[in-house]
């Protein structure tokens, strides 16, 4: 009784096909979903490039940041040297007038004992 | 799968892998039978079937890389479909009966008695979820314990048991049509 059970359960559960439509439209689907998938993954970066171009940014990042803060510092050096020698040129333009006057007052002084000889 | 043979190789599946077109309608034609009639017989009509079918090879297209050889791919397009049957199963309220016309008429040509194993397509779908996988698994696929054990991913001795249990109400049913109550729906 169960063998024949079995064997009729066999029979019965023979494999079934779908429809013909059903089976082409399956394939076109499949093979639609498979070119989009082709398709996305070409345009999609591989995790490994990804990291490489996450790198490579970083680098360029601080590379960047670097060279401002050279730039930056050159700049203020160059800034305050022409400033010290704006200073250094009014200090000499100073002493430069002091000296003159100097020289002046020395040449009146001592141009004045003659005209008192000659005068007096 | 084991009763049907499928006639598509490795080398086949290789080249599916690969992209050949080809090589993929080979894979879903060998194939969809196997996937059509399990889901069939566990959801009771046509359209939920081919639903079942279409997301099986739609979910199997983006799983192909993974698939090692020919006996892989079969264990997992029966795991995969079997699993997602008992799931859909499970969501629904109720257990949908399907009437004898609503039933496919399969395999008449074999001599056997159609009206018999339209009744018996019919009893299996009165019983529980995991039962009928386990019987189809063992009577359309052909698989032993073991292997059903695995695709199932149950105990060998569940398997054993939904076995035993299964042909009993199957046989007290086909004996004693009057008997015919849901009383495996509840296991």
């Amino acid at each position: 009784m169960s063998e024949d059970l079995e064997s009729r359960l066999h029979a019965a559960l023979t494999p079934v096909a779908p429809r013909p439509e059903f089976t082409q439209n399956l394939i076109a689907r499949v093979n639609a979903d498979k070119r989009t998938e082709a398709n996305t993954r070409g345009h999609r970066r591989s995790p490994k490039a990804t990291a490489w171009w996450l790198i490579a940014g970083m680098a360029a990042s601080l590379l960047t940041a670097v060279g401002m803060q050279h730039h930056l510092q050159s700049r203020r050096q160059t800034e305050s040297g022409l400033e010290a020698r704006r200073q250094v040129i009014e200090a000499l333009h100073i002493t430069s007038e002091k000296l003159n006057l100097a020289y002046e007052v020395i040449k009146s002084q001592s141009s004045s004992p003659a005209d008192d000889r000659s005068g007096v | 799968m084991n009763k049907a043979a499928p006639g598509f190789s490795d080398e086949q599946l290789a080249k599916a892998r690969a992209g050949d077109a080809a090589a993929l309608e080979s894979l879903i034609r060998a194939h969809e039978s196997s996937v059509y009639s399990l889901a069939l017989r566990m959801l009771g009509t046509p359209e939920l079937a081919e639903d079942l079918t279409q997301d099986v090879f739609m979910q199997l297209n983006g799983n192909l890389r993974t698939m090692g050889s020919n006996t892989h791919l079969m264990f997992w397009l029966r795991k995969v479909t079997t699993h997602r049957a008992i799931d859909q199963l499970r969501r629904r309220s109720r257990f949908e009966m399907t009437s004898l016309d609503e039933m496919p008429l399969v395999s008449i040509a074999d001599g056997g008695d159609p009206l018999l194993q339209r009744h018996l397509q019919q009893l299996l779908l009165e019983l529980s979820p995991p039962a009928r996988a386990v019987l189809l698994l063992r009577y359309q696929e052909d698989l032993d314990p073991a292997e059903i054990a695995r695709t199932l991913e149950m105990p060998i001795n569940t398997v054993k048991s939904h076995l035993k249990r299964g042909l009993e109400i199957l046989r007290q049913r086909i004996s004693h049509p009057e008997s015919r109550r849901c009383e495996d729906k509840s296991t």
